[in-house]
């Protein structure tokens, strides 16, 4: 009955993020399947709880969809793993610093996508949010549901272990 | 403002979220802080380093046709409880046409079916060899004749005087049941006049079918049908002769 308009109007303010929700759920599934099933799904569940979308930035709300849609399935991917998704054991160890020594003549940024990829999720969604999506701290609390100060410590925090993880590399690729 | 508080806003300087008392703030030590100007440049590069570096995924083309597809489906189904709603009233709404045209037109669509049978009765009862199962003209042999073959006792009347001599009767089929047909001759016409219990009498009626006229009436808690290939106005003669 009203669907038509709701429709329209989903298309009108959502869609269009489709970029941006794809980014953060690529960036938290660390894979691209896995992104474009959780982003069908936000959406999907964006559409169903549309009318809670109060307008605004559509963004900052598909966003956080998104993110808790990716929760979820993270949730659901460690259930049916038979090992525990563990952090520390898909974060780039001595192993794959080696087998980039070959890539040495690499630019010295070369290793960032890598060391944000393995940040705990924690880290990578808020360095997602703010140098990706360039989104300011009040769109990144109200996607994470934290409070501003704690979006500016997280965003700290994660950028002194980002530039560890560079800096770390790079020794490691130095010597 | 300390090198300490200085540090600890750097992110938010470079983010551009202090406010604009704080921000100054942090500037005016940051020209004068080699340390803290060194991390705030660090952090500069860093964030160069992520943009140029850490790719910003753009989603395939594929997803925005597979996501509106998904959602345009969910916009449907969303609407489905309307529709149902819709197609049940609909359905409703058409049902209840049907019952009130079947009601209006029952008593007119029962008779339809009722003249459709008889006629057909006396066609078949003129084409084969079973026109009479008891041939007399005595209605005191016709009448018991029925007795045991029928759940009624139909009133059979000698009209042979009035120039419709019966000549006998037989167990026919109507609609689905046995009834009574009492045959009756009119020169060389013959009259079947079709009789079986009907609680509810209805209006007395002449049809004209295929050349054929049917004259139905009601009485005594009995439907009489009479049909024949007899003029319209000898079979009313007829009919209002057995009526008295």
């Amino acid at each position: 009955m009203d669907s038509p308009p709701k429709l329209a109007l989903f298309e009108q303010c959502i869609v269009p993020h489709l970029d941006a929700a794809y980014n953060l759920a690529r960036w938290l599934t660390r894979n691209e399947h896995d992104a474009e099933d959780v982003v069908q799904e936000a959406y999907l569940r964006a559409y169903r709880f549309f009318d809670s979308f109060n307008g605004g930035d559509g963004k900052a709300w598909l966003l956080a969809v998104v993110r808790n849609t990716c929760l979820t399935w993270r949730r659901r991917e460690q259930g049916i793993a038979k090992v525990p998704f563990d952090e520390s054991t898909h974060s780039p160890g001595e192993a794959v610093a080696t087998a980039e020594t070959k890539l040495v003549e690499q630019a010295q940024w070369g290793n960032v996508r890598d060391c944000l990829e393995s940040l705990p999720l924690e880290f990578r969604e808020v360095l997602v949010m703010r140098e990706l999506e360039e989104m300011p701290y009040r769109d990144i609390a109200a996607v994470t549901s934290l409070p501003i100060g704690t979006v500016m410590s997280r965003l700290s925090r994660a950028r002194r272990r980002l530039q560890d993880c560079v800096t770390g590399r790079m020794k490691g690729v130095t010597q | 403002m300390t090198c300490e508080s200085a540090k600890s806003l750097t992110g938010a300087y470079a983010d551009d979220e202090l406010d604009a008392g704080v921000d100054a703030q942090v500037r005016e030590h940051l020209a004068t802080c080699g340390s803290c100007a060194e991390a705030h440049a660090q952090l500069l590069a860093l964030r160069a380093g992520i943009r140029e570096r850490a790719p910003y995924y753009r989603a395939p083309a594929y997803l925005q046709d597979r996501v509106r597809a998904a959602v345009r489906q969910a916009g449907r189904q969303a609407a489905e409880p309307w529709r149902w709603i819709a197609i049940a009233a609909a359905i409703l709404l058409a049902v209840s046409a049907a019952w009130n045209a079947v009601e209006l037109r029952s008593p007119n669509f029962l008779r339809d079916q009722f003249a459709q049978s008889v006629l057909s009765s006396h066609v078949r009862s003129l084409l084969g060899t079973h026109l009479l199962d008891v041939p007399s003209s005595d209605q005191h042999t016709v009448k018991p004749w029925f007795n045991g073959k029928l759940d009624f006792s139909p009133d059979v009347r000698d009209l042979a005087p009035q120039g419709f001599p019966l000549i006998g009767g037989r167990i026919d089929y109507v609609g689905d049941r046995t009834v009574a047909a009492l045959v009756y001759q009119r020169r060389q016409h013959v009259i079947n006049l079709f009789t079986w219990p009907s609680p509810a009498p209805d209006r007395p009626t002449e049809l004209t079918r295929n050349g054929y006229h049917i004259v139905h009436w009601s009485s005594g808690g009995m439907a009489w049908w009479a049909v024949s290939d007899l003029n319209a106005g000898e079979l009313r003669r007829f009919v209002n002769l057995y009526k008295q």
